[in-house]
């Protein structure tokens, strides 16, 4: 698996060291060595600032060369995760939620509302769909809800009424902000997402971008109410998502 | 009365580089491209007291690296595409009582060192300049 690292990723450590802890051979991948990435089976884009948001978020990274290599990945069924800037590269890319051209975006994570702040805050995602529908997501439980950090100030799904219906009708919708019991409302989406958005997959189900970061929130160490201390080295909730990926590549 | 204030760096602009970088890779046929913030705001206010007003807003204008201009025109200057958030409307000039709109104003340049001609400006917004489903471009 490849973890990509454009100029301003910044989430590339410890994505690695989640995809390692369950399993999976992970390496980054810097923006000079793209032409490695036709030999990987998985693809990883990590949060962070590439190319500094500049123009829109993502939208350089969108046309990175080592995009190319991802988008033809993308074609060829292999799996991709895009998580917050990621996510961000993989709306930008046409790749999520795919339902026009490639690189003709159809929706975007755009800026928060309504503050317009960025936000860093401890949340839960919820499996919105038949955890079937993605392949990334197969492996875990219906209507799982993962821990996670939202850290972003561009995160909220924004697209004409159109495109959201297609999205809603499309099955295109894969994780909602929950509360920790798994309880769906308003006051659980940080950022004013539309649909209460967290993660959108692809019509394939081969991709999946997530905004919030549940790589940071997958040793017990990084979660907000950790009870035993001893354990602090422990998975957290967070760790289950990319225990369902590694199991769609086993 | 509708004002239109643009604000462009003094010092090299490594957005705008990045954006003709990318467009080159698009193939997009530009040489140089320059952008702006553009701020349209409406009200009683004379233009020269809203530019003055821009200009005392630390949050948009810095005089160290920021130089501001007052258009006659309100509408993109030729080879420029104003791009804005779909609903993008703050209040952000103090003193003004105005709402004010912001844009981010991109001009292109082709090889002859002359605005690019529409096609090649359309091409620019539709590949890369303007996310329709967030943004809308007018040139």
């Amino acid at each position: 698996m490849a973890v990509l690292i454009f100029p301003g990723t910044n989430s590339e450590a410890e994505t690695v060291r989640i995809c390692r802890d369950v399993g999976l051979d992970a390496e980054s991948v810097h923006w000079s060595q793209g032409a490695s990435l036709p030999r990987y089976d998985a693809y990883v884009l990590p949060g962070g600032f590439a190319y500094e948001d500049r123009i829109r978020a993502g939208a350089i990274s969108a046309h990175d060369p080592m995009m190319d290599y991802v988008i033809e990945a993308a074609e060829k069924n292999k799996l991709v995760l895009g998580i917050c800037n990621g996510a961000q590269i993989l709306l930008e890319a046409g790749l999520v939620p795919g339902t026009g051209a490639v690189r003709r975006p159809t929706a975007a994570f755009t800026r928060n509302a309504p503050s317009g702040k960025f936000i860093c805050k401890h949340v839960h995602i919820k499996l919105c769909a038949d955890p079937a529908r993605c392949a990334i997501t197969a492996a875990l439980p219906d209507a799982a809800v993962i821990p996670a950090w939202a850290a972003h100030g561009e995160g909220r799904l924004a697209a004409t009424p159109e495109h959201l219906d297609e999205i809603t009708s499309g099955g295109y919708l894969a994780f909602v902000y929950a509360h920790s019991d798994g309880t769906v409302d308003d006051a659980a989406v940080p950022n004013g997402s539309a649909l209460r958005c967290a993660g959108l997959t692809n019509k394939k189900g081969n991709v999946l971008a997530i905004m919030p970061h549940p790589e940071r929130d997958a040793w017990n160490f990084n979660h907000p109410d950790i009870a035993d201390r001893k354990a602090i080295l422990a998975p957290s909730g967070g760790a289950t998502l990319f225990r369902a990926f590694a199991k769609a590549l086993a | 009365m509708l004002h239109t204030v643009a604000i462009t760096l003094k010092i090299p602009d490594n957005i705008a580089f990045s954006a003709l970088s990318a467009l080159r890779r698009l193939g997009v046929q530009v040489e140089r491209v320059e952008r702006a913030d553009i701020w349209q705001f409406a009200g009683p206010a004379s233009g020269d007291d809203v530019a003055a007003s821009v200009k005392r807003n630390e949050s948009l204008f810095n005089p160290n690296k920021h130089a501001l201009e007052l258009r006659e025109s309100p509408k993109p200057q030729t080879g420029e595409a104003w791009v804005s958030t779909v609903a993008a409307t703050y209040a952000v000039a103090p003193g003004a009582s105005a709402a004010a709109v912001h844009h981010v104003g991109w001009r292109l340049f082709g090889k002859d060192g002359m605005p690019v001609a529409p096609a090649t400006l359309k091409e620019a917004i539709e590949k890369l300049l303007c996310n329709p489903a967030i943004e809308r471009a007018i040139t």
